[in-house]
């Protein structure tokens, strides 16, 4: 999961439109350990190909077809396992060699009476949904949320809780309407200083900052 | 390639555990750390803020 994780991260930094994710991290379709591997890492397996505007590698694709259909979400799955398996469906379907049928939404409803602690936990562990026009109830949910996201990041920070705050601080980037006290910019560079090594939280900093800088131009 | 019914079956909770974990303890801020947050410069005076003062017991 570290070394997928990893290569995201180097992928993303380099823009390479040839990159193969997967390939770098040694993992193929008939891999087991290394699908479930990317079931966890979920819809960032095509980040770098949806932040930088390139099609995605074919044994990428292929690769997140298999998770899909291998993990599918158990009968008793959490809220979050269900919304990570429409993620990838999702982001497949968004590829131009789709071949996944879009899948209904699943229930946020969930969400909507969390406190904001619990709310940025989720949201946090949700990440991967957070990335440009892709619109989901879980999407509308952090958008009519952004003051306890950002109540939750400064938490995070403060509980150098890394991973939670690297989460939020990318679905804020991704959102409208943050507080100018919040101090985004300057709080990922801390989050990455004190947690990057840990490459989830290298994984969010970076995507976060990669949708500012395509909001900004 | 698929070993045994049981190594599926500990895959499948450990991706359980994986996609939905727990929030972690929090460990709070020591004053170094508050010094590289303060070296970053400005916009991050919400971070910096003192912590909200807690209900005192009795």
């Amino acid at each position: 999961m570290h070394d997928l994780a990893t290569e995201v991260v180097l992928a993303l930094r380099s823009g390479d439109h040839l990159a193969t994710v997967c390939g770098a991290a040694g993992i193929d379709e008939d891999n087991r350990t290394g699908i479930a591997a990317v079931r966890v890492i979920g819809a960032d397996l095509l980040l770098p190909s949806v932040l930088h505007g390139h099609h995605p590698h074919p044994g990428d694709i292929a690769v997140l077809h298999r998770a899909v259909r291998e993990f599918p979400p158990r009968p008793d799955a959490s809220d979050a396992a269900v919304w990570s398996h429409w993620g990838m469906m999702s982001a497949l379907h968004r590829t131009a060699s789709a071949t996944a049928p879009g899948a209904d939404e699943p229930n946020a409803a969930w969400l909507e009476g969390a406190p904001w602690q619990a709310f940025t936990h989720q949201l946090s562990v949700l990440a991967p949904l957070a990335v440009p026009a892709a619109s989901s109830a879980v999407h509308r949910a952090a958008t009519h949320r952004v003051v306890d996201l950002s109540r939750g990041f400064v938490r995070a920070v403060r509980r150098r809780n890394w991973l939670q705050a690297a989460g939020a601080g990318r679905w804020l980037a991704a959102l409208e309407g943050r507080p100018d006290s919040l101090g985004l910019d300057r709080g990922l560079d801390f989050v990455e200083l004190m947690g990057g090594t840990d490459p989830r939280v290298a994984l969010h900093v970076r995507a976060a900052r990669l949708m500012a800088e395509g909001r900004a131009r | 390639m698929y070993t045994t019914e049981t190594t599926a079956t500990d895959i499948e909770l450990d991706l359980d555990e994986a996609l939905n974990p727990g929030e972690a303890e929090g460990f709070y801020r020591d004053s170094r750390e508050c010094a590289y947050l303060a070296l970053l410069g400005g916009g991050s005076a919400l971070l910096l803020s003192p912590p909200t003062p807690r209900p005192k017991k009795g």
